[in-house]
Formats: structure tokens, C-alpha cells, sequence
């Protein structure tokens, strides 16, 4: 399986600079607020709620986000520019890794 | 299996909170998003899968994330909430923090 052929929501935004995809939970309160928050701050961003994924596609849609990272999957699980990643929402490591300002 | 309702999901995190001494997260759109999730959860596989945590296949696969979780029980002391920040210290309510994301020890070694 190719990550790229995924059905990605695509999200408009002013800022598209990055490329910004999300692995997501479509029943979790910080993959929500992940989201919001490159919203809030103007992104365009590709996510997709892996829990709506037949069990296949999800599992190894995880599998090769450990393999490519060498990181656990949790959510949210965000692949910037194909080359960073930033696993939870800790706004301060989103906000570093996108080129925020502190306090953006 | 019959479906849970939004009530009886909050019923759930409100014995699930009296019964380990912990809070609920006392935002109300968080909260309520946490909720969703759980009855979603529930409805989908027929437990209160967390719902921060995808489903590994199985109950059993799944049994240690099921809410609570047996993570928090660690992190609730440690952190002041569970990885979902569904559930907070009672000290962590009083104290007027936000809760914050904290690290998934779901797959540590």
C-alpha cells in the first residue's frame, strides 16, 4: 500500500507552505484540537480518520509510519513536508516544527 | 448488543470517575467530544474502547485500552490526567491547569 493513495480530506488554507497530512481519530478530543489549531493558524492540510478505515488499511497504514519514523503510532500523528512527524498534540512541538512564533 | 446513548456514556464517566477518585475533564466541548467518542466506540466494537487509542482488532488485543485504561492509573497521579484528558487529579480540577497531551504508554516496552 502506497500512503499517497489514500482518500485524504483536504482541508483549504491560506498558509501552504508545508505540507501537512494527519493521521486522526475521528472520536478523539486532541486529534480535534490538532486540527483547529492548523485551522486556527491558516494551514492547508490532508488528514483522515484511520479508526473509519477497514482494519487492513489501518493496520498497515501504521505499520509503515513505524517503520518510516521508528516511532509508536499514537494520535494525532502528523507527517509534515514527508520528512518530520509529530506524534500527540503538544502544541509547543506543533508550533516549533511548523515555524511558529512562540506564542503564535 | 443495544447501542449507548450519549446519557448512558456520561453516566459511565461519571461512575468510572466517582469510582477511582478522579474528575472529569470540566471542559464542556472537550468533554462532550470525549463522550462522542466513547459511545462511537462502544456502538462500533462493544466496549468502551478509549477513545484516543485506535482498536488493535479484538477485545482482547484491545483489553488494557479499554476505558479506563490501565495506563490511567499511572498517569492520572503523574500527569494529572489520562492520555484523553477525559479524566483529571481531583488536584489537577482544583489547581485550574489546563490538561495537557502526555506520551501514549500503550506500546512502551
Amino acid at each position: 500500500m502506497n500512503l499517497k493513495e489514500l482518500p485524504l480530506v483536504e482541508k483549504p488554507g491560506t498558509e501552504q507552505t508545508r505540507d501537512i497530512v494527519v493521521y486522526a481519530l475521528s472520536t478523539c478530543g486532541f486529534c480535534k484540537r490538532a486540527l483547529a489549531f492548523l485551522e486556527e493558524k491558516g494551514f492547508a492540510y490532508r488528514y483522515i480518520y484511520v479508526d473509519q478505515l477497514p482494519i487492513e488499511t489501518k493496520n498497515e497504514i501504521k505499520k509503515i509510519l513505524k517503520e518510516r519514523f521508528n516511532e509508536n503510532v499514537a494520535f494525532p500523528f502528523a507527517v509534515i513536508d514527508d520528512k518530520e512527524h509529530l506524534v500527540g498534540f503538544i502544541q509547543p512541538d506543533w508550533v516549533r516544527t511548523l515555524g511558529l512564533k512562540e506564542g503564535e | 448488543m443495544n447501542p449507548k446513548t450519549l446519557e448512558q456514556t456520561r453516566l459511565f464517566t461519571q461512575m468510572v470517575a466517582q469510582k477511582q477518585g478522579w474528575a472529569l475533564n470540566p471542559e464542556a466541548s472537550f468533554y462532550e467530544t470525549l463522550v462522542a467518542g466513547l459511545m462511537t466506540n462502544f456502538n462500533r466494537y462493544g466496549y468502551f474502547l478509549c477513545p484516543c487509542r485506535d482498536s488493535d482488532g479484538s477485545r482482547e488485543a484491545d483489553k488494557n485500552a479499554i476505558c479506563p485504561c490501565v495506563w490511567a492509573k499511572l498517569d492520572v497521579p503523574e500527569f494529572g490526567n489520562c492520555y484523553c484528558a477525559l479524566y483529571l487529579s481531583k488536584d489537577k480540577l482544583s489547581s485550574g491547569s489546563a490538561p495537557a497531551a502526555i506520551p501514549d504508554r500503550r506500546y512502551e516496552a
